[in-house]
């Protein structure tokens, strides 16, 4: 007969501890309000962005001679620059230019000189009856806007062109063509191809999360190994392994700190996440206007509920290490140099998870970067995140992940309870290899 | 109920930290663990306490291997004090006794009561880190024993005490033994041990050296002690010169002189009246325990060692 020591209740009075003390300090306070701030922040700045981009080009102005080439050049602008973006209630779009003709050429200039307006299109007939069209602004012109506008002057060529057929020739009102783009090669989700505005904007989302996950685990894993080196360096680590076993500690700490780094992320991750499922109702409450394509669409339920899992299950894993080394150290000051070849290992989860984001998902390369720990959190999600992932695959990853974190546990328990211990030694690899080996 | 330390070998390495050490401690006795640094004193409780695994033998108590006992039979002040310097001193006491399986309001009661018992209630809401090392020590004291265990294994409880406090401590153990439990505990303060201690162990380099009550050790001893008064001189040096003394140590009114081996008293009176000195007072006294001590271990109890591989494997 052995003692008997059931993870709980120690496990679970050691965790609250933990936890208790991380939220209670002030410093976890500060960060947790900053980080909130700054991630909010971030996540309007595409709709920010946009508010003040609005004012760029709004008034439109346009100047010619002939009444029928003015109707006809307004016609055409305001079908092409004002098309509501696909999935926008109509009724409630508001159209971002406002088009209108003026008159007198050089009201039209001074307006545009005063800044009043943002935009003039003039329209000339030539001696030999071609038609020019120019797109004048203040400053240097939209890309974007002046391709618009060349659309509409090349629908007005149309428009002339058919007017000055012969009598009798019934073409029809004249309507703007929808315009789509596709690719052969994309991502599809539920068999259905994935919107490009949206592979766009996984990717940025992705490279956020992949930055978020590999900092928190970084910083939480640090909390861990800090824990138990300041545990060790303050001497309470004598009372605390006589009263519960390495294991109660061990699993309570990184428990009670991962709670407190997951509230942390949760304070943060939260109003974020409502700044990002409210995008477009905010977008249209600052820019008067229904807003399509940001940055941060397609974003959805089970893209954030896979954050979770693998951020969990990294935290996890990288935690325990931590947790080893910390065991393993006279003074938190040590932690340092020990801790720097685990931050290199998470270095090489991070960018293995880039170049999956760069690469979109696919390749051998990247499906074995999501299958093997300590890479595969960082890489799965990245693969979820810009590709279709077949679900077995994301079962196989977890399934190795658990396995693994399971004999990491089972190791960094022997490592624990004899890196405690120890005092005033320079802790080496052939230390480390004989603990991890020892029964007890 | 006897706690037995059966032929209990430890190594760290090459290091031989324990060598087949073997005693036993009877139920409801105040045990003294002497050696001096680096003996094994403290590799000895952490085997007891099941943080150590033993080479060879085993801890038993009440017949059952140590480490097969609930932690809860034990409470353990190590040498090294610790606590959580941030945490006030009342929710770390809750808190360790809590991982022993109290009741929160429970121990919470019981604490209140000890911090009572050790004039130091006002400082129950305080943060450790505020604390004298005297008062933390005190606080140590009662984390370990509040969960009423059935063994106290105490590492040098009584080093860095005032009187005051330690006079407080000293009832506290006659107290807990008066209730039933068996404390073991090491210190280098001899004159303690003497005072305190109904039965004791002598280890050196993790071997017996010698086991037994103080007046049996006493008995054993071939160590001499001779209590000399000198007329019109308070502090005679000069006996420390005098063939076949070992040490001179200051008393009220007289000088203590232990003798080395073979040296009769009667040849240190003989050699004081030799000199002309006036002869007060002359008496043969029974051997103090340090005196035992250094003459079992043959250096002072205070002396560092050697540490082991393991630090603290004292």
């Amino acid at each position: 007969m052995a003692r008997h020591d059931p993870l709980f209740p120690n496990a679970g009075t050691v965790a609250r501890r933990e936890y208790s003390e991380r939220v209670r300090s002030k410093l976890y306070r500060i960060s947790t309000i900053v980080l909130m701030a700054l991630a909010v922040g971030v996540a309007m700045t595409p709709i920010v962005l946009r508010y003040f981009d609005q004012a760029s080009v709004r008034q439109i102005r346009v100047v010619a001679e002939e009444d029928r080439l003015a109707q006809g050049i307004m016609a055409t602008a305001e079908g092409v620059m004002n098309l509501p973006p696909p999935g926008v209630d109509r009724r409630r779009w508001k159209a971002p230019y406002q088009i209108a003709r003026e008159l007198d050429r050089n009201v039209a200039l001074q307006a545009l000189a005063d800044g009043r307006i943002d935009a003039i299109i003039e329209v000339v007939r030539q001696p030999d009856r071609q038609l020019a069209v120019t797109y004048r602004t203040l400053g240097p012109a939209d890309g974007v806007r002046s391709q618009l506008a060349g659309f509409a002057a090349l629908s007005l060529g149309i428009l002339d062109w058919t007017a000055s057929l012969p009598k009798g020739s019934e073409l029809g009102a004249f309507r703007t063509p929808t315009f789509t783009t596709e690719s052969l090669v994309a991502p599809t989700e539920g068999g259905r191809q994935v919107d490009a505005v949206v592979v766009a904007s996984r990717g940025f989302l992705g490279t956020v999360f992949i930055i978020l996950m590999f900092i928190t685990i970084l910083i939480y894993g640090m909390w861990v190994a800090t824990g138990v080196a300041t545990e060790k360096s303050s001497r309470v680590m004598e009372l605390m392994i006589s009263a519960a076993s390495p294991r109660q500690l061990l699993v309570g700490k990184v428990v009670g700190i991962g709670g407190a780094g997951l509230t942390q992320y949760i304070a943060i991750a939260v109003p974020v996440m409502l700044v990002l499922a409210f995008q477009e109702q905010i977008a249209g409450a600052i820019l008067g206007s229904g807003q399509a394509g940001l940055p941060t669409g397609g974003l959805t339920i089970g893209l954030i509920a896979a954050y979770g899992l693998f951020f969990l299950l990294g935290f996890a894993l990288f935690a325990l290490i931590y947790a080893a080394v910390g065991s393993f150290v006279s003074r938190p000051d040590d932690l340092q140099t020990l801790s720097l070849p685990l931050s290199l290992v998470a270095m090489g989860g991070y960018l293995s998870a880039l170049l999956v984001l760069l690469g979109g998902g696919t390749g051998t390369l990247a499906r074995i970067a999501s299958l093997v720990p300590p890479f595969s959190p960082f890489a799965m999600l990245a693969r979820l995140m810009v590709s279709d992932v077949h679900p077995l695959e994301v079962v196989l990853s977890v399934v190795i992940l658990l396995v693994t974190i399971a004999g990491v546990a089972v190791v960094t328990v022997r490592v624990y309870a004899t890196g405690v211990l120890l005092y005033g030694q320079r802790p080496g690899l052939r230390q480390f290899i004989a603990a991890a080996r020892r029964t007890s | 109920m006897t706690l037995e330390i059966d032929r209990v070998t430890k190594r760290f390495g090459r290091t031989v930290a324990l060598d087949q050490l073997a005693f036993s401690v009877p139920d409801g006795r105040i045990f003294g663990f002497l050696g001096a640094n680096g003996a094994g004193k403290t590799t000895t409780m952490r085997i007891c306490l099941g943080i150590l695994r033993a080479d060879e033998g085993e801890v038993r108590w009440g017949g059952v291997p140590s480490t097969d006992l609930p932690r809860r039979t034990f409470g353990y002040l190590p040498e090294e004090r610790g606590l959580y310097p941030r945490l006030t001193v009342i929710d770390q006491l809750v808190y360790f006794a809590s991982l022993y399986g109290e009741r929160p309001a429970d121990a919470r009661a019981n604490a209140l009561g000890w911090l009572d018992r050790f004039r130091i209630p006002d400082l129950a809401e305080r943060r450790a880190e505020e604390l004298s090392k005297g008062n933390q020590q005190k606080v140590q004291f009662i984390a370990a024993i509040l969960h009423a265990p059935d063994v106290l294994l105490m590492d040098e409880p009584f080093t860095g005490l005032d009187p005051v406090n330690l006079a407080l401590l000293r009832d506290a153990f006659i107290e807990l033994r008066d209730a039933g439990r068996t404390i073991v505990f090491s210190t280098h303060q001899m004159e303690v041990a003497e005072a305190l201690c109904e039965s004791l162990v002598i280890v050196d380099h993790g071997r017996l050296v010698a086991a037994g009550t103080v007046p049996e050790l006493k008995r054993s001893s071939r160590a001499r002690t001779v209590r000399l008064g000198i007329e019109g001189e308070i502090a005679p040096t000069w006996l420390a010169s005098i063939d076949g003394v070992a040490a001179v140590r200051p008393g009220a009114g007289f000088a203590e002189i232990e003798l080395m081996a073979g040296v009769e008293p009667r040849d240190i009176l003989a050699a004081t009246l030799e000199r002309g000195a006036l002869v007060s007072r002359f008496e043969v006294a029974e051997p103090s325990l340090e005196a035992i001590f250094v003459e079992l271990v043959g250096r002072p109890s205070d002396v560092i060692e050697e540490p082991v591989d393991q630090e603290d494997a004292a």
